[in-house]
């Protein structure tokens, strides 16, 4: 509990470095946690249903920076589910193979 | 009177060139015909290309150098050299990221061929459902064609702050729904057409301009059955958001042999085994610097919000209708890929996605990659491949 308390403050305190440094421009009611999951969903949908590549490589494929998202693949359903800490979550889904993935 | 018949004939005639489609001996719907370089008469050529492409640096996971994943060469109509690396072959479909940008505008072109569109429309034309305030519906198809919408948008990617990037808001965040209505709910920033400014959001609503007026006419697979299923793309994927509007600035998957295809298409004129799915002068206006892209060049100054809020990038290689030029940027300047032919155009992506074209020599490149440290520069894949396909 601990470690992750410390981690969020870290989080926070990087979020409004950069915030202050990029204070004239638009700013986005995204937090890092949350963008982190959308992205892992998404990609790791379409890098197992669309482009067909195996788990390894998709796992290296998808991992960005904060690297905190963990995710389940429903192979049967083609469903991707990624998820960080207590609160973020996000689900992508395989459409069709014309549509590919949509992030939920 | 026979004067006048003599000048008849020729506008005719002059009509009738411009209609007409080249020649080839075959097309590449079915498959791609082969005539693969001589690995011995070019052994040092493709040596030095695939030491250049496929070399990987350090461990896998420090993600380092250039990671080619294919390169497809296509010269005279036919592959001439073909390579897969990491795991990659002919039958996999690759992200395109930013490549999809020139595959959205040339579906826009499709529409405009069947008289569906008319790039001086007002988005709000096309996009009724979105689109009733007066600033968003100053803005034509052309605009948007030309990044120049003059919307505010942060086109910005893993290198930044992730809650100043418009386009991750868009794709991952805030905007992930409804992608197009996060678009159009930036504030104006430039008038339109006066300002380039390279954004996936533009890109979005290209793509779906060129949906609800293919679709309205076709059905809803229209992308298929009016472009793709034509030239014969073996299973192209062009996705979508919850919403149903086609991510047209970011994500179509395809083979690199399909991605070639796309390209062959632009340098054939925008015709296909004979038939014009393109109109006439089309490609000539997609790859020719843009009035948008003249109107700002020369003056970075200008890319600055007139309230002195935001600082748009100076773009260095001019765009037409959303693909890449070998044009000097600026009367005086350098053309930005010094090594390739000045007819040279691309369509480009996000860790080096690439299709190369270039009439000149009768040649398409696609490279698919996966460059986390900076893209594999175009000209450096043109300056390799060049020596490997000319006699």
């Amino acid at each position: 509990m601990k470690t992750l308390r410390s981690m969020l403050v870290v989080v926070g305190l990087a979020v409004s470095a950069c915030a202050q440094d990029d204070s004239k421009l638009r700013t986005y009611d995204n937090n890092d946690l949350e963008l982190a999951v959308g992205n892992a969903a998404k990609m790791t949908c379409t890098c197992r249903f669309v482009m067909q590549m195996d788990d390894a490589y998709c796992r290296d494929w998808v991992r960005a920076s904060p690297n905190v998202a963990r995710f389940e693949v429903d192979t049967t359903n083609k469903v991707v589910t990624a998820s960080s800490f207590i609160s973020w979550t996000a689900r992508a889904k395989f459409v069709d193979d014309k549509r590919g993935c949509a992030l939920e | 009177m026979s004067r006048l018949v003599i000048v008849i004939t020729s506008l005719v005639a002059v009509s009738a060139s411009a209609q007409m489609c080249r020649a080839r001996a075959s097309w590449p719907t079915t498959a791609w015909p082969e005539a693969l370089v001589n690995r011995d008469t070019k052994a040092a050529e493709l040596k030095a290309l695939e030491d250049y492409a496929f070399t990987l640096e350090g461990q896998p996971e420090e993600r380092k150098g250039f990671r080619t994943n294919g390169l497809v060469v296509v010269k005279n109509g036919a592959i001439v050299y073909e390579k897969y690396a990491r795991g990659w072959d002919a039958s996999k479909r690759h992200l395109s990221w930013s490549v999809a940008k020139s595959i959205s505008s040339t579906l826009v072109g499709v529409a405009v061929q069947q008289g569906l569109i008319d790039v001086n429309d007002s988005v709000c034309k096309h996009l009724t459902d979105y689109a009733s305030d007066p600033v968003v519906c100053a803005i034509t198809v052309k605009h948007f064609l030309e990044f120049g919408s003059g919307l505010q948008w942060q086109e910005e990617y893993e290198d930044r702050s992730y809650q100043v990037s418009s386009v991750i808001a868009m794709l991952f965040g805030v905007g992930r729904r409804d992608q197009v209505r996060h678009v159009l709910t930036h504030r104006k920033l430039h008038e339109p057409g006066s300002m380039f400014a390279y954004s996936t959001g533009d890109a979005h609503v290209v793509g779906t301009i060129a949906k609800k007026a293919l679709t309205a006419k076709h059905g809803t697979d229209a992308f298929w059955t009016q472009l793709f299923d034509k030239l014969g793309m073996t299973a192209p994927v062009f996705e979508e958001d919850i919403s149903g509007n086609p991510l047209g600035g970011s994500f179509v998957y395809a083979t690199p042999r399909d991605f070639a295809k796309v390209g062959f298409l632009m340098l054939n004129d925008g015709c296909w085994a004979d038939q014009r799915l393109l109109p006439v002068g089309w490609v000539q206006k997609a790859t020719a610097v843009s009035d948008t892209f003249r109107a700002a060049r020369g003056d970075c100054s200008g890319t600055k919000a007139p309230d002195d809020t935001f600082q748009l990038p100076c773009e260095d290689t001019p765009n037409g209708y959303m693909w890449w030029l070998n044009r000097p940027p600026a009367a005086g300047a350098e053309k930005p890929w010094k090594d390739a032919p000045d007819d040279t155009y691309a369509a480009l992506g996000h860790w080096g996605q690439r299709i190369i074209v270039i009439p000149s020599e009768d040649l398409v490149i696609v490279r698919t990659g996966d460059d986390r440290q900076g893209s594999i520069p175009v000209n450096e894949v043109v300056k390799y491949v060049l020596p490997v396909v000319r006699p």
